[in-house]
């Protein structure tokens, strides 16, 4: 998987570039307009992330060049512009998803994996994790072969996690995640336990060991470490 | 937006003008009269004195000729006996038994020796009443003025129109003006005081304009510098906390600077888009279902009222208004959001949409003092929550005029939009 990542400012770029090496993915870089505008001419990528702001151009011209080099490059816009105009001129270009600045890694690499899914490159809709897999084309989940019934969140949540193992989520990444900007993350705290206590209820009726972990004061973590069978 | 938009009114100048104008006929008319009063005394007494004396002449000539009177003469009276040293003119008033009413005369006296005696005779001449005088003094004058101020009027009304043109041009211009747009152009006219007024208006505008889109751009500059260092902030406290190597109480630190660094984020998104409804950024009002908005964040909000276990109970109609419809979201959006996070376990809330109002019940907490002040930015919350969420209802209402009212009775918070 070869990304390129289109960003001016460097400490963002080394944290989103850290980011998904961990996730496994080649990545290039490119700090300006200039640079960016040459390596979507000479190379393919599958996934483009393009910052629009950018000291010698807009990332909305470079959208529009690398629609037209390669169609089926998969592209995420990255803004600090939380601007409506922006998004919808992104999106007309052929721009595959938007995110705001400052988003969560945890969000930048389901976002890409979820276009990953879409653009059907790693060929699979099914993703499994310790006797749990989640049908991301049925949006149906199945533990030990049994399918359970999870609300809209749940799944969400399910899927959040399953796209970032063993990464610490989180409480504000994953109330970001369910509702944007539509909840003010402070308050949603409780809203978040009360979906991960009822998500981790319906998963134990079928698996023993449920993998979300808490993490005390922060979040919660999938672990995908084996459990160890002490009996 | 200009709702209150002024129509040019050519008349309204004109009438204000019409209307002092008029006023000032009445000193024109009192002075004039009394002037042509006294002119048109004065030519009579002249007259009359003229033509007593050419008579009194013409007496004395032929008396001294033919020791006589003519036959024909007008002598009133002739008294024996009395000498006048020389001719007096006197008025009188003489009773006209014709219509029983005292009659001004102006009478000479003078005096003629005959054979010895004196004579003293009396000539006398009707002269014009005062109240003759004044009455047609008043008519002339009162008719003059009144010519004088029709045809002024007549003249300064097809010549307002054409001289005062620029003026509403600009009128009309100006109140049409909205500060995202250019400044409009004033047509240039052969009136210097109009050209000022204009180049003023123009420099002002500009100025405005200008302004406007410097804090628009810093607005935009300083978020998206704030929220891409906030995302390098983000990714590395991010970074340590997933690290398996910290202790807790490093961890507890970098949490909070991640959780600072989120809720800065938020606050200044909130106060960015507080900013654009103040600038009257969102400008692509469209005719909308408010019913439309309202359904898509109860969706939204579905699982979250449901594990709180709050009742929700709403009645909606039909609800035209005229608004962008990004802010119709907005505004849905934190009136729900603002029921739901304010409200108690197995609380309730209702909601009820009319063609021309949207009330929202929500069951809480008791809150003392003003909820009115609620609504107001950064006004704190119980939890210390800086209610941006309301003030963003609130700004959003003033700029469609929308009527905003918040109540709170034994724990129950209401909040009622009145549209249009």
């Amino acid at each position: 998987m070869k990304l390129l990542i289109i960003e001016d400012n460097l400490k963002l770029l080394e944290a989103i570039t850290q980011t998904l090496q961990t996730e496994k993915y080649l990545c290039e870089t490119a700090t300006d307009f200039s640079a960016a505008h040459e390596k979507i001419f000479l190379y393919q990528y599958d996934i483009l992330i393009v910052d629009i702001n950018l000291p010698d151009g807009s990332g909305l011209d470079l959208i529009r060049e690398a629609k037209k080099q390669n169609p089926s490059t998969g592209i995420i816009v990255i803004s600090a512009r939380n601007s409506l105009s922006n998004k919808i001129e992104g999106l007309e270009l052929g721009a595959d998803d938007y995110i705001t600045k400052p988003f969560d890694m945890a969000e930048l690499v389901a976002r890409i994996k979820a276009l990953l899914r879409r653009r059907n490159f790693s060929g699979t809709d099914i993703i499994s994790f310790n006797n749990i897999s989640i049908n991301t084309a049925s949006r149906q989940v199945f533990a030990n072969g049994r399918h359970i019934e999870l609300t809209k969140s749940e799944y969400d949540i399910l899927l959040f996690f399953f796209s970032n193992p063993n990464r610490v989520l989180t409480r504000e990444s994953i109330a970001e995640h369910i509702w944007g900007d539509n909840m003010d993350l402070a308050d949603s705290f409780d809203f978040i336990y009360s979906h991960i206590k009822n998500l981790r209820k319906k998963l134990a009726a079928a698996v023993k060991n449920v993998p979300i972990k808490a993490v005390y004061g922060i979040g919660y973590k999938l672990d995908t470490t084996p459990p160890h069978e002490t009996d | 937006m200009d709702t209150n938009s002024i129509q040019p009114h050519p008349m309204k100048l004109i009438k204000q003008t019409y209307k002092y104008t008029s006023l000032w006929i009445i000193p024109i008319i009192v002075i004039g009269s009394l002037f042509s009063y006294f002119i048109i005394e004065f030519i009579a007494y002249e007259e009359v004195d003229e033509f007593l004396t050419y008579e009194m002449e013409r007496l004395v000539k032929y008396h001294k000729e033919y020791n006589d009177l003519p036959d024909f003469h007008k002598l009133e009276k002739v008294i024996e006996d009395v000498k006048y040293d020389s001719p007096v003119f006197k008025d009188t008033l003489i009773l006209e038994p014709g219509d029983n009413e005292m009659v001004p005369y102006r009478q000479l006296w003078f005096s003629i020796n005959h054979n010895g005696r004196d004579f003293t005779l009396v000539l006398q001449h009707l002269l014009l009443g005062r109240d003759d005088i004044a009455r047609g003094a008043f008519l002339i004058i009162s008719g003059l003025a009144l010519l004088v101020v029709f045809f002024t009027f007549l003249s300064v009304t097809r010549v307002t129109g054409k001289i005062w043109n620029p003026f509403y041009d600009t009128l009309h211009k100006i109140t049409r003006f909205k500060i995202s747009e250019p400044v409009p152009r004033f047509s240039s006219s052969d009136i210097d005081e109009f050209n000022a007024l204009n180049s003023t208006l123009n420099v002002l505008l500009k100025k405005t304009t200008e302004d406007y889109r410097h804090n628009k751009e810093f607005n935009e500059n300083a978020s998206h510098e704030l929220q891409t260092h906030l995302a390098v902030i983000k990714a590395n406290a991010e970074a340590l906390l997933s690290s398996p190597k910290g202790n807790a109480e490093e961890l507890e630190s970098v949490r909070k600077i991640y959780s600072a660094a989120t809720q800065l984020s938020q606050v200044q998104k909130s106060l960015l888009l507080l900013s654009k409804i103040n600038n009257r950024e969102f400008s692509n009002n469209v005719n909308l279902n408010f019913e439309e908005p309202l359904r898509n964040v109860l969706g939204l909000f579905e699982e979250t009222i449901d594990i709180r276990e709050i009742e929700l109970t709403h009645s909606t109609e039909p609800c035209n208004v005229f608004m962008d419809a990004g802010l119709a979201e907005v505004l849905a959006n934190n009136l729900v959001k603002n029921a739901v996070k304010h409200n108690i376990q197995k609380g309730f809330i209702s909601i009820k949409l009319t063609a021309d109002m949207l009330e929202i019940e929500n069951s809480g907490t008791p809150h003392a003092g003003n909820p009115e002040l609620l609504l107001l930015r950064f006004s704190k919350g119980e939890n210390g929550n800086s209610g941006i969420g309301l003030a963003i209802v609130k700004e959003i209402c003033d700029l469609y005029n929308f009527k905003i009212q918040y109540e709170i009775k034994n724990a129950i918070h209401k909040i009622t939009i009145f549209f249009g």
